[in-house]
């Protein structure tokens, strides 16, 4: 008797426990919304002014150089400070600015770091190649170019947005 | 590849390419290093995660081994070896790195590549003055980490 009888009364708390549960979650459902709106907006301003000042043009030479740059993401619930890379260059009045992650599985590129493939990006984790402007090269890895930033310049510096696939 | 559910499916898929384990190990300590222990974790793990970004494709950067830092050091490398062995049956490198000096004493016994970093305290630095101390010494890495792969392949 006196099991059945426990056994009752932790049957009737479970209920309340799934109620109050189920409640939770509908609390959090309808709030989920207005936080939504509420910081929204914030979000749009982030991304409407996403261009990163990264390098001065006048530093800018024919060979690719390497360029870091950081700015604050927001995640779920953090801020964190994201470091990129860029490798840039200018090709007459046109600047280059290509990622360095490369599009095997994304480790990051060098320029000219293999002696037996000059003026190339090796990638150093499975050998992958790309050539200046990012093109894959046939027979490694890789099976699609570097990605490419957009890029900005005002003032004499170059901000880069994000990095977009060449094809 | 991060330990985290939008990278462990790139491993499952990529595991002829993504051979390599990167495990910090990190003591505990309650006591006075406690302050220490923290240093430590805050550095390994600055240092750790630049080198998945670096190396994203082939390695993966596994949760910390920790211990107890009053623990024997030989114990913990008893265990850390069951960790590796389970390891190496899916990879084909382990790669350690610490900065707890305990460690050079059972260095000898140690098959895998064991890094050991002098502490940098990242603490009170400017996070662009922290950013270039960390790039110099990933630079001391990275040549380390790709003889390993250069010599066994
Ligand atoms: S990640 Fe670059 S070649 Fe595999």
């Amino acid at each position: 008797m006196v099991s059945e009888k426990n056994h009752n009364v932790s049957r009737r708390q479970f209920l309340t426990y799934t109620l109050t549960g189920v409640g939770g979650f509908m609390a959090a459902g309808m709030i989920l919304p207005m936080a939504r709106f509420a910081i929204d907006p914030v979000l749009k301003a982030g991304a409407a002014g996403d261009m990163n000042a990264v390098a001065e043009v006048a530093d800018l030479t024919e060979e690719p150089q390497r360029f870091d740059f950081s700015y604050e993401q927001q995640d779920a619930w953090y801020t964190s400070e994201v470091t990129e890379t860029a490798w840039i260059y200018q090709e007459g009045d046109d600047i280059v600015a290509l990622s360095p992650t490369c599009t095997h599985l994304g480790c990051t590129v060098n320029w000219d770091a293999n002696e037996d493939h000059p003026n190339q990006f090796f990638c150093p984790c499975h050998g992958g190649r790309f050539e200046k402007d990012g093109t894959n090269i046939e027979g490694t890895p890789p099976t699609e170019p570097l990605h490419k930033y957009q890029v900005e310049v005002q003032d004499g510096t170059v901000y880069l947005g994000k990095a977009e696939p060449q094809i | 590849m991060k330990w985290t559910t939008e990278d462990i499916p790139f491993f499952i898929n990529e595991r002829e390419y993504i051979d390599t384990a990167l495990i910090p190990l990190l003591p505990i300590d309650f006591g006075n290093g406690i302050r220490q222990s923290a240093a430590m974790s805050e550095f390994i793990t600055v240092i750790t995660a630049e080198l998945e970004r670096q190396f994203k494709g082939r390695v993966l950067l596994v949760p910390p081994f920790t211990y107890l830092d009053s623990e024997n050091i030989t114990v913990c490398r008893d265990n850390l070896e069951q960790w590796t062995n389970k390891m190496k049956e899916e990879m084909k490198h382990v790669i350690l790195i610490t900065a707890d000096p305990s460690w050079k004493k059972v260095e000898a016994d140690i098959e895998d590549l064991l890094v050991w970093m002098p502490l940098v305290p990242l603490e009170n630095m400017e996070s662009e003055y922290k950013r270039q101390v960390v790039s110099e010494q990933i630079k001391q890495l990275i040549p380390l980490i790709m003889d390993k792969w250069k010599s066994s392949p």
